[in-house]
């Protein structure tokens, strides 16, 4: 059963609830057996919640990867505690209006989705009152009975329930939460060559290759954290392409800092052969590179946690640890660099161990991260924690580029360094490119990797860049105006002068409405709203229909319609008053003119400027003017430059919407709407 | 190792200004790349080479995509394939149609055909324009050429509407098809000195005050072609200097008028009745299509040239070609006044504009 969360407010994550799990299958083209797969999984994925002692999975998603006959399904969520206390009597007065202004930015894209478990609901524990900013931080267990090691503080915020020191979600961050500073975006990235193999054995072999892999993205991802001095990890996607020859992975996330959570230690640096001078020094000028790197990105991510917060709040359980990390960390942002022993003898030291080439290499790599060039900020989530000024200026994008490895005899460090050079310099391109945005961040930056052939790496990117003001934004009070847009006027039945008659008696159960228990689908309304509409057949309201009229008749000089497009479930500064149903195209071209097209770029780009056109034509026949929750699914493309030929598939999706500028609704409306939250039902993963 | 393929679309077509520049003039993308490094892009956004080069790329692409849509750019507005502002539209058009006044000074008074075109290495050459650059400004000249051609109503504003050009641009452009059209000679060495807003700004005179559409909106006839009717009333003008009692009656006048205003009064005296002559006998030539192409050069060498020769100051000139004007309205025995002032008119702004080093 599948429901959409209706709060989450009180939920609980745990540090690494992240429960991936990857199969390597050998495909069948029988639908039925890859169900059966795909329900394996999702039964290991409750299975390992419950044994985290969670009840619930969101932000959970699903993917594969296919290369010939080996497929990766691939099952991705956080395990949570749900809490049903802020829907019960009582509170829910109060928290309802969160509830209503929050439920969209927690689950964006439509395709998180909650997986209940019905049968462990009896332990839902309504303790006390929890506070909003930190509470879903918390840990659900008492220490004594933790399913895996962790290390635990007590919360910065309330300073009463225990906190993990880092923690890894693949949801959006919620809205109420408590940070410090601003969020960045975090990539691992990883390349693993494979021995060429079929059947069986090369499921083997891949499958035995996955846990390794998972593993280093994983370490790599918790070195970029610290290295950034920030505590947590929200819209974690991991994705493990599969090629003939190599593995490729990918995550990506959006880091930042958690104020309930602890201040991250540093990263120590450790050699394994003390004694030798030259080593010693080498060791040295890492460890302060590093150091370096640490205290610029806290600087340039404003990340400066009050230090004081015992003393404010007197700390009700006196803890050595805690005060040593505080004053570790004090000492850390001096200049004392020759300080080696930074975190000396205490647990959540996080020590690089260099003991082979490969550990040099992979610190090397973790340094060369370019920073994000000023006025730019990026991230994978649907907005950057900490900046909710937006302005009204909006590019959607996608950029796709493959990369051809010419080299046959390429080791895994080899492969390693291209493939994060190349992600590198696509994020470099893309800060280049939209240079004229800034301010900006570039929001929903969402990689797919691909190994089409043999010697081709294929990465496609999809995101919007949003420029904002550049004052105040820390204004965290502006927030909840800044969100109201993504409430949804919906077009009630009641406004419409001839409602439907015969929906009601006639229609049978729409097919697609398994989401009926979750909110009013097109199909069930008709039939519900009718009755009352009929009691009031009121014409439209006057403030009503100037607003519509406004939208839909367009003053440009043009007869093109311009239609915005974006990733996320809303625009900026605007609000929008009618969904008019799913997009869901598939594109395929081929050119047997390859050259004369201008080579694959020139056709995948006219190709891709083509879909545009045609999400934007189609939109538009619909009266609409925007398309939100874009995403480009799928992008496969094939060439064969001997015969001057290539194919590609594409397939996007997205909402058509009308929106209206919140400056225009000003002018109209005095009249009250019902703010009538629908949720993203339309938009199906 | 190599990047197989690169591009980036923006549901909001992305155009830098400078690039565009760039391709116009008919740079190559790695010519584009270093004139870029060297503009100092890169130190400003601490971008490196190979970004910069993807970026060039990709905006030649989208400059090449969007080039078929400039040949006419009334459907820029209207295609669905770019979604480009209309301010970032209009830059767009302004800058593919602009040209460089070397180059339209080399093609002006020809005919746009086949035959020019093969001139144009000879031009790029000798302008130091791009090969590429003056193909377009060349194609483009032909293409506006072709479509006002046929066209009824005032030439400017035709070439406004179709092409969305801001005036001055327009302008240019009507210049460009009047001179084209009528085939004036500007390639003579003594014509060499004059620019091509020269010649643009006699155009300008001509068209609004010599062809049929300056005098009658409504006419049929375009302005492109001059006022056959004006251009036999012109004959008439003769008796100017056919009649001998006109001719000094005319003189003195004019000698009366500027007796102790002139440093150059003498010269102007002793030359009156030549540079009279000249410009009579260069309206009474203007039936003969041959002549009005060589009305440039006939100007040129009936009066400016004496005119310099004596050192006459522009002012002096202007003060002349005044009095000149103004004295025949005196003369009892001429008739053809309006047809005069419609003439002198603008053969006295032409050279005052023409009368420079």
């Amino acid at each position: 059963m599948e429901i959409v969360i209706k709060d989450i407010a009180s939920s609980k994550h745990w540090q690494e609830p992240l429960a991936t799990l990857e199969e390597a299958r050998e495909s069948t083209d029988e639908p039925e057996t890859r169900d059966a797969w795909w329900e394996e999984l999702r039964q290991e994925i409750k299975s390992h919640a419950k044994a985290l002692g969670c009840h619930a999975v969101i932000g959970y998603s699903e993917s594969t990867s296919i290369c010939e006959e080996v497929c990766i399904l691939s099952a991705a969520g956080t395990a949570a505690v749900l809490s049903c206390r802020l829907l019960q009597d009582g509170c829910l007065d109060v928290l309802i209006e969160h509830r209503l202004s929050r439920q969209l930015p927690l689950f964006p894209s439509g395709s998180d989705k909650v997986e209940f478990d019905l049968g462990s609901s009896g332990s839902l524990g309504c303790e006390d009152l929890v506070p909003l900013g930190c509470g879903f931080c918390h840990i659900p267990y008492d220490e004594l009975n933790m399913p895996f090691p962790a290390q635990l503080s007590y919360c910065y915020c309330c300073r009463r329930a225990k906190v993990p020191d880092v923690l890894f979600t693949t949801i959006d961050l919620p809205t109420e939460a408590n940070i410090t500073g601003k969020g960045c975006l975090i990539q691992a990235r990883l390349c693993r060559l494979k021995k060429k193999g079929q059947g069986e054995g090369n499921a083997t072999c891949i499958s035995s290759l996955l846990p390794f892999m998972e593993y280093e993205l994983h370490t790599q991802l918790l070195n970029k954290l610290k290295l950034r001095a920030m505590n947590a990890l929200f819209g974690l996607r991991i994705q493990i392409s599969v090629g003939e020859n190599m593995l490729v992975g990918l995550a990506s996330a959006t880091a930042v800092y958690l104020s309930a959570l602890p201040c991250p230690g540093g990263i120590q640096i450790a050699g394994k052969t003390p004694g030798d001078l030259s080593y010693e020094q080498y060791m040295c000028n890492m460890q302060r590179k590093v150091n370096d790197t640490i205290n610029k990105n806290r600087e340039l991510y404003q990340i400066n946690p009050p230090e004081v917060v015992e003393e404010l709040i007197g700390s009700p359980i006196p803890e050595p640890r805690q005060r040593s990390r505080l004053f570790r960390s004090h000492s850390e942002s001096s200049d004392e660099l020759s300080e080696l022993d930074l975190s000396h003898g205490k647990k959540d030291a996080f020590v690089l161990e260099i003991d082979d080439t490969d550990a040099v290499e992979d610190i090397h790599s973790l340094l060369t991260d370019a920073p994000t060039p000023p006025g730019f900020f990026s991230c994978n989530t649907e907005v950057m924690p900490g900046i909710n000024n937006w302005t009204s200026g909006l590019q959607m994008f996608t950029s796709v580029r493959v990369f051809r490895l010419s080299n046959a005899n390429l080791t895994n460090q080899g492969l390693n360094k291209i493939f994060n050079e190349l992600c590198e310099n696509l994020l470099k391109s893309l800060y280049f490119k939209l240079r004229s945005m800034v301010p900006c961040c570039l929001c929903h930056l969402n990689f797919t990797v691909a190994v089409p052939e043999d010697e081709l790496i294929q990465v496609a990117v999809t995101a919007v860049a949003m420029s904002f003001h550049k004052d105040q934004t820390q204004d965290s009070n502006k927030s909840g105006e800044d969100r109201a847009p993504m409430k949804v006027i919906t077009e009630n039945e009641e406004q419409l002068q001839f409602p439907l008659e015969l929906s009601a008696e006639t229609t049978p159960p729409q097919p697609l409405s398994s989401a009926k228990n979750t909110g009013p689908s097109d199909g069930s309304t008709a039939g519900l709203g009718r009755a009352s509409s009929a009691e009031r057949t009121s014409p439209l309201p006057e403030g009503r229909s100037r607003s519509l009229r406004s939208t839909r008749s367009f003053p440009s000089s043009s007869s093109v319609t311009v239609v915005k497009m974006t990733p996320l479930s809303f625009i900026p500064g605007a609000k929008i008053t009618k969904y008019l149903g799913i997009i869901n195209m598939f594109f395929i071209r081929e050119t047997t003119s390859l050259r004369e097209e201008g080579g694959v770029s020139g056709f995948l780009h006219s190709f891709i400027a083509e879909v545009f056109a045609m999400v934007r034509a189609h939109v538009a026949a619909l009266g609409g003017n925007a398309v939100v929750s874009y995403s480009m699914k799928e992008c496969v493309f094939m060439e064969n430059p001997n015969k001057n030929q290539a194919q590609c598939l594409i397939n996007v999706s997205g909402d058509a919407v009308i929106f209206i500028r919140e400056t225009e609704l000003e002018a109209s409306s005095t009249q009250t709407q019902t703010a009538n939250t629908q949720s993203n039902e339309d938009t199906p993963a | 190792m190599s990047v197989e393929l690169d591009v980036f679309v923006g549901n909001t077509t992305i155009m830098d200004k400078e690039v565009y520049q760039l391709w116009l003039n008919g740079h190559t993308v790695n010519d584009a790349v270093r004139v870029r490094m060297e503009g100092g892009v890169l130190e400003e956004c601490e971008a490196s080479a190979e970004v910069l080069l993807s970026d060039t790329m990709d905006q030649f692409r989208t400059f090449q995509m969007c080039e078929r849509l400039l040949h006419n750019p009334a459907k820029l507005a209207n295609q669905l394939l770019f979604q480009i502002p209309p301010d970032r539209q209009a830059m767009l058009i302004e800058r593919y149609y602009a040209f460089d006044d070397a180059f339209a000074r080399e093609v002006l008074g020809k005919k746009l055909s086949k035959g020019t075109k093969k001139d144009l290495d000879d031009i790029s050459a000798k302008t130091g324009i791009m090969l590429k650059s003056c193909r377009r400004q060349f194609d483009n000249f032909k293409r506006v050429f072709k479509v006002v051609e046929e066209l009824k109503g005032p030439l400017v504003e035709n070439i406004r509407q179709h092409f969305l050009l801001s005036d001055t641009l327009a302008r240019d452009y009507a210049a460009i098809v009047f001179f084209a059209s009528n085939r004036f000679e500007t390639g003579k060495r003594k014509l060499q000195y004059l620019t091509f807003q020269d010649f643009a700004f006699c155009a300008g005179q001509l068209i609004n005050n010599w062809t049929l559409g300056s005098m009658d909106n409504l006419a049929e006839d375009m302005d492109v072609d001059l006022d056959k009717e004006f251009l036999q009333g012109l004959k008439d003008l003769k008796i100017l200097i056919t009649d001998k009692d006109l001719l000094d009656q005319h003189k003195s006048l004019v000698c009366t008028a500027l007796r102790g205003k002139t440093k150059v009064f003498n010269e102007m005296e002793a030359n009156f009745k030549n540079l009279s002559r000249g410009l009579v006998n260069i309206a009474a030539k203007l039936t003969n299509t041959k002549d009005v192409r060589d009305f440039f050069i006939d100007l040129v060498e009936k009066f400016i040239e004496p005119c310099r020769a004596d050192r006459w100051s522009p002012v002096e000139m202007a003060l002349y070609l005044t009095h000149y004007t103004n004295s025949a309205h005196i003369l009892d025995t001429f008739r053809y006044q309006a047809v005069w002032n419609r003439y002198m008119g603008v053969i006295k702004s032409c050279i005052l504009r023409m009368y420079h080093d």
